[in-house]
């Protein structure tokens, strides 16, 4: 399944639902509670991605002054970005809903 | 390795079963034990999946809704046939 | 020599009857043995997932990655039979 061609059309292979988001905006969600926004500029079979234009959202769980369990998320925003491919755990296309 | 010939007559491996299943509603769960319930569109020998409107569900409450979405197959713990 | 028995083949034998697959981790499956491959990912069915907090899911047929997988006892029907 290593290379992909060009020539089909219907998604015979999950790595071409990949091919047809590129340069497209993405969403795509990473061990560590962390995910990402952003255009696919590129990618390869071990899922390793190029984006651009990347917002990412980074879930933190802190105790507050109650000693109870918060969520807070963290942003930040980041011109390119190259994502190694074992910490993708899903890749969507125009991003969550 | 061979396995016996029964098996491979009746033709329920893990890859006849994934041919199988292609098209239908599955839930996948993941490692994380993050489920996604959706319609398997494709299967790779890594266990990459494709599956199309597809639901996550963490910790019983459904969070988020894709119209497409691929899965890593590493993550994958199991999937299930609905 | 030759009457060795090589794990795969133990579980080849398992076929169409009960399994208890424990995982790394703390979950266990309990089901019918339908198949396996190379790498050891397995068809099951009539499935029992246990949860480490005690859970119990039935499930009618999954294929399970052998990825994860630590041990596997051949008629087994899971850790409330085994009686823990």
């Amino acid at each position: 399944m290593a290379d992909v061609d060009d020539g089909t059309s219907a998604p015979a292979e999950p790595m071409d639902l990949v091919r047809l988001c590129l340069d497209e905006i993405v969403f795509v969600k990473l061990r560590g509670d962390r995910e990402l926004k952003g255009r696919l500029h590129a990618y390869d079979g071990h899922c390793n991605l190029v984006l651009g234009d990347v917002e990412e959202t980074i879930y933190v769980v802190e105790e507050d002054e109650d000693e109870e369990e918060v969520i807070r998320t963290i942003h930040k925003k980041s011109e390119m970005l190259f994502v190694r491919g074992d910490s993708v755990v899903l890749i969507s296309p125009q991003g969550g809903s | 390795m061979e396995n016996g010939n029964t098996t491979q007559a009746e033709g329920k491996d893990p890859s006849a079963f994934l041919s199988q299943i292609i098209g239908n509603s599955v839930t996948v769960k993941l490692n994380s034990g993050v489920i996604y319930k959706g319609e398997l569109q494709s299967v790779d020998g890594y266990m990459n999946l494709a599956l199309e409107k597809c639901e996550e569900h963490i910790d019983g409450a459904k969070k988020r809704c894709y119209g497409d979405a691929f899965l890593r197959g590493n993550n994958v713990m199991y999937i299930s046939a609905d | 020599m030759a009457t060795q028995l090589l794990p795969l083949e133990l579980i080849d034998k398992c076929v169409g009857s009960k399994i208890w697959v424990v995982m790394k981790g703390d979950k266990e499956f309990s089901g019918t043995l339908v198949g396996f491959d190379d790498y050891v990912n397995m068809v099951l069915e009539d499935v029992t997932e246990f949860d480490y907090s005690g859970n119990h899911t039935k499930l009618s047929k999954i294929l399970l990655n052998g990825n994860n997988i630590c041990m596997l006892i051949p008629g087994g029907e899971g850790p409330v039979a085994a009686g823990s």
